[in-house]
């Protein structure tokens, strides 16, 4: 069986699973338990797949009839697809698993529609990345946007509905960038195939055009810096496992679009494009971290952290873009290895901390984490996993998100070798980087503490807090071995995303392993043993412990059955430290860039004058119906180019 | 032309164990040394050199007693402090040319094993459920985002001069061509200097004199055995800290191959030039006035620029 195949049939049950739990409004826990299986089945079909397809390396693409006048629909399911289909699968497999109890929320709210919407969001993503033609692509992309709007609105409140409509409106801006960069394309190429669009005749100014559109537009979908304002609004009231879909998976479709067009269709031409996504790449990461350690409320916590980590992935596809304009095709590689191992690593840790987040708030049913506190104590499980991604994210070794950030540190140090402006921008992209590292270990310590740790700071904390059913353990704990694999078993994956890599910047592939050592194409430069250091640092536990019994004499066992010292006065639980205090000296010290973010922000201007136009009478155009009309507009310019015969 | 870096040989990693131990034996001397030369700036007697050896010994021999609000990470914090920070002290070239273990010697990894130590630090100050010791973890954190870029930069630039990341090659590459770039250098290593000078807990920012309960930040809660390992753990990290930047800016003196006379020698060099570190740190503790924390940023920012001014020289080859 082809890889091809196994996943045409992954997408074949995606299908069932939304027809299944749409007609199930009568039985719901049939809808739900459906959906869920299907869409688990789909993803574990999905994940050998698109192993195979990374394993065996050769192209493999399709070109499927379609009945109308429209034209083909070519499938390329190879290298980068591939690996996207492995992102996309593994999250959500996860979620599928999480959502058979996590749903039951919803029982009698809707719970079917989430069931179906989230198989759809998922079948419509893994589309999207195997598609060789502009069409479906834009149309994969406003399923996208659709399904995670039904998604975002479930809940139904009026704080949520704007929120989804928000989301709405900014998206399809987006989208219309992606459609204005098409079209350009397809003047010139006189085809909607990607495969012309790659030979397009287009002049410098053109691609750079159509660059700036990419950008803008994809930087939209992928909640980069300036664009990221639906992010932290629209993702925190969707329920939970939609959110770590969206948060871990749906933002990096923003990514992909954008390397599919800057590096493989435009083949990244001019150097200054690698500095304005390096650029851009620095700022999102820092004022996302920035703002995350601000929050209280867990999932806009997290949606902030989308943000930096997008913004360190667009660091990585950066200094790959500068690599490929000034023909370094090391400098390509490594960077491009950096971007898309952190995009996955991403995809994992985020997911998992959404989950997290989402167990907390199905005992507690509050996402503020002053209201948290002492749950370690009663979900054990969830606390693991949750602390598996709280080390994650914060890049220490020796888990995934410190090798990928290790790789993209490699790939600065390489570039600042190189000359030029490259001497300047490589050592600030680092001190970036490592601002970002020091304030996502500060956040996240904040995060795990104040939820996790001490007393409990509520009266829900104290008394419902109790372990999550099995299926959402299993979600959280797969995706916590995740993290664990992609960073330990460093030495034996690296090498799959170096080639994948390789395959888009079109150069030959780079040694990035060397027995169970990773190294950055030269042992010269430096070297890194995830699974050493884990085998050092356990072994390691021996001289404490020697110490330890050592010295053991008359001691008595450890006791933990005391109050925290209070200077004297009696100890009360809301004494423990806050997390608006936790942070609070750091606000102080950085309050001028706290303030940059109002006048940085460009969506509530935008929201402003989108509001003001399609006002038809007295009735407001808002949500779906602007999006009707948004189509309607995109539809009819369509046809009009036809007509006169723009070519 | 460099060699590369390989996976060590026994030898090499039996070295790098024996040093990462010695190391952790002799924290407390050089703990003791900074509280003798304390007590001498302050005109008191003061206790004897060896007097936090007799300290931890009974720290150690004590049962540890953790407040009922605390959990899992309070309880293995003190163990993940010392063997992080023993894992660093394997890694430096000390008393070798190169590092011992190179697997951990990339400057990268090593700043981010510092990262683990602040973390599982300050999160055991929250998971104590005590107010002061959330505070501390705060402070320590604030503290960390304000040095790392500074950091970072300093040794990301000598990491330049020298053509690799590794700590190894970086000292070697020192050891034989001082003068490359001296301007670069001499700011680099004021920079460094200035983030060692906090790493190791030093005043204007550590208070030593403030509340009792503030100072001792994460501390606060822990007692006995485990008490005696975070001191411990925080001991070794000043150790380590010293060494990573005389191994960087001070090379010279080590032994080129595993022998052992080459190595006597240069171990009780590297203890000589450890105390003038510990020496100059205590001079400089002790005569200076302390800043409110939340000033603190005034002052590392003036760090940062002389980074930023070693990278501007570099640019310009000087």
């Amino acid at each position: 069986m082809s890889a091809l195949s196994v996943f045409v049939l992954a997408l074949i049950l995606y299908g069932v699973g939304i027809i299944l739990p749409a007609l199930s409004e009568k039985r719901e826990e049939v809808g739900v338990l459906s959906g869920g299986v299907l869409g688990a089945l789909g993803a574990v079909l999905g994940v050998i797949s698109s192993l195979m397809a990374l394993c065996t390396s050769n192209t493999a693409s399709v070109a499927v009839p379609t009945p109308f006048v429209l034209p083909d629909c070519a499938l390329n399911f190879c290298g980068l697809s591939a690996l996207m289909v492995l992102v996309i699968s593994v999250v959500s497999l996860a979620c599928s698993v999480y959502a058979i109890s996590y749903v039951k929320e919803y029982l009698g709210k809707g719970a079917y529609r989430i069931a179906a919407l989230l198989n759809g969001l998922i079948l419509a993503m893994m589309l999207l990345v195997v598609v060789n033609n502009a069409l479906y692509f834009i149309v994969l992309l406003e399923a996208i946007s659709l399904t995670s709007y039904f998604l975002v609105r479930e809940e139904g409140s009026e704080k949520t509905v704007k929120a989804a409509n928000q989301y709405l409106m900014l998206s399809s801006v987006g989208s219309i960038c992606v459609i204005l960069a098409f079209a350009i394309f397809y003047v010139h190429a006189d085809s909607l195939s990607f495969s012309a669009f790659h030979h397009a005749n287009l002049t410098g100014f053109q691609s750079s055009v159509i660059f700036l559109l990419a950008l803008v537009g994809f930087g939209f979908k992928a909640g980069m810096l300036v664009f990221h304002r639906w992010l932290p609004t629209a993702e925190p009231v969707a329920p939970s496992h939609a959110s770590a879909m969206m948060s871990g998976v749906m933002v990096k479709m923003g990514i992909f679009g954008f390397i599919k067009v800057a590096i493989v269709l435009l083949g990244a031409t001019h150097a200054w494009w690698g500095y304005v996504v390096l650029i851009m790449g620095c700022l999102s990461a820092v004022f996302g971290v920035l703002y995350a350690l601000a929050e209280h409320n867990i999932k806009r916590l997290l949606a902030y952290h989308t943000v930096e980590n997008i913004g360190i992935i667009l660091m990585g596809v950066g200094v790959s873009m500068i690599g490929i304009a000034n023909h370094h095709p090391i400098l390509a590689v490594l960077g491009l290895l950096g971007a898309l191992y952190h995009l996955m690593n991403h995809a994992i840790f985020k997911g998992l901390l959404f989950l997290g987040a989402g167990s907390i708030i199905y005992r507690l049913h509050t996402k503020d984490m002053e209201k948290m506190g002492g749950l370690a104590r009663w979900m054990p499980y969830t606390a693991l996993a949750f602390f598996i991604g709280t080390v994650a994210i914060s890049a220490l070794p020796p888990l995934n998100g410190f090798v990928s950030e290790w790789f993209i540190y490699q790939s600065l140090f390489h570039m600042s070798k190189l000359g030029h402006g490259m001497v300047i921008a490589g050592p600030l992209a680092v001190v970036m980087l490592a601002i970002t590292g020091a304030f996502a270990c500060m956040c996240f310590v904040k995060v795990y503490g104040v939820c996790f740790s001490g007393a409990p700071r509520s009266e829900a904390a104290a008394t419902k807090a109790r372990e999550v059913p099995m299926t959402m353990r299993l979600g959280m704990l797969w995706l916590a071995l995740l993290c664990l694999v992609l960073g330990i078993g460093s030495p034996w994956v690296a090498p799959m995303f170096a080639q994948v890599a390789a395959h888009v910047a079109q150069v030959s592939t780079i040694t990035v392993t060397q027995g169970a050592l990773v190294v950055p194409a030269t042992n010269q430069q430096a070297v890194l043993s995830t699974p050493v250091i884990t085998i050092a640092l356990i072994l390691l536990l021996i001289v404490p412990f020697a110490l330890k019994a050592f010295f053991r004499g008359v001691r008595l066992s450890r006791e933990t059955n005391r109050t925290p010292w209070a200077c004297g006065y009696d100890y009360e639980e809301r004494m423990s430290v806050s997390a608006g205090g936790f942070t609070q000296t750091m606000r102080q010290m950085f309050a001028p860039l706290y303030r940059l973010r109002v006048w940085l922000d460009p969506a509530p201007t935008l929201m402003e004058t989108l509001n003001k136009i399609p006002s038809v009478g007295s009735r407001r155009l808002e949500g779906m119906s602007a999006y009707y009309a948004y189509a309607l507009i995109v539809i009819l310019v369509v046809l009009l180019m036809s007509i006169i015969g723009v070519k | 032309m460099m060699l590369g870096l390989e996976m060590p040989t026994a030898g090499w990693v039996a070295l790098a164990v024996i040093q990462a131990v010695v190391m952790l034996l002799l924290t407390p001397l050089f703990s003791g040394f900074s509280r003798v030369m304390r007590a001498k700036m302050h005109s008191r007697q003061g206790p004897g050199i060896l007097q936090d050896y007799r300290d931890i010994i009974k720290l150690l021999r004590r049962q540890s007693i953790a407040p009922s609000t605390s959990g899992v990470i309070f309880a293995i914090t003190p163990m993940v402090l010392v063997i992080t920070m023993l894992l660093v002290a394997m890694s430096l070239p000390t008393v070798t040319k190169v590092s011992p273990f190179p697997i951990s010697g990339d400057i990268i990894t090593d700043i981010y094993l510092f990262a683990i130590f602040r973390f599982f630090f300050s999160l055991s100050g929250v998971d104590s459920g005590s107010m002061f010791a959330g505070m501390g973890g705060s402070r320590e954190l604030t503290l960390g985002i304000l040095v790392e870029p500074i950091f970072m930069l300093s040794i990301f630039i000598m990491a330049m001069i020298a053509n690799t990341m590794d700590l190894g090659h970086i000292s070697l590459h020192m050891a034989n061509h001082y003068w490359t770039m001296p301007i670069a250098t001499i700011l680099a290593g004021v920079a460094c200097a200035f983030v060692i000078f906090i790493e190791m807990g030093k005043l204007p920012f550590d208070c030593a004199e403030a509340e009792q309960e503030l100072q001792e930040g994460p501390l606060t809660e822990y007692s006995g055995a485990d008490l005696g390992f975070m001191k411990l753990g925080l001991g070794l990290k000043q150790l380590v800290v010293a060494q990573f930047f005389l191994c960087i800016f001070f090379p010279w003196g080590k032994a080129s191959s595993l022998n052992f006379g080459g190595l006597f020698g240069a171990t009780i060099l590297l203890i000589i030039k450890l105390f003038i570190v510990f020496f100059i740190a205590a001079l400089l503790e002790n005569s200076m006035a302390r800043v409110r924390f939340v000033k603190v940023h005034r002052v590392t920012w003036i760090g940062f620029a002389i980074a930023l001014l070693a990278l501007v020289a570099y640019w310009f080859g000087l």
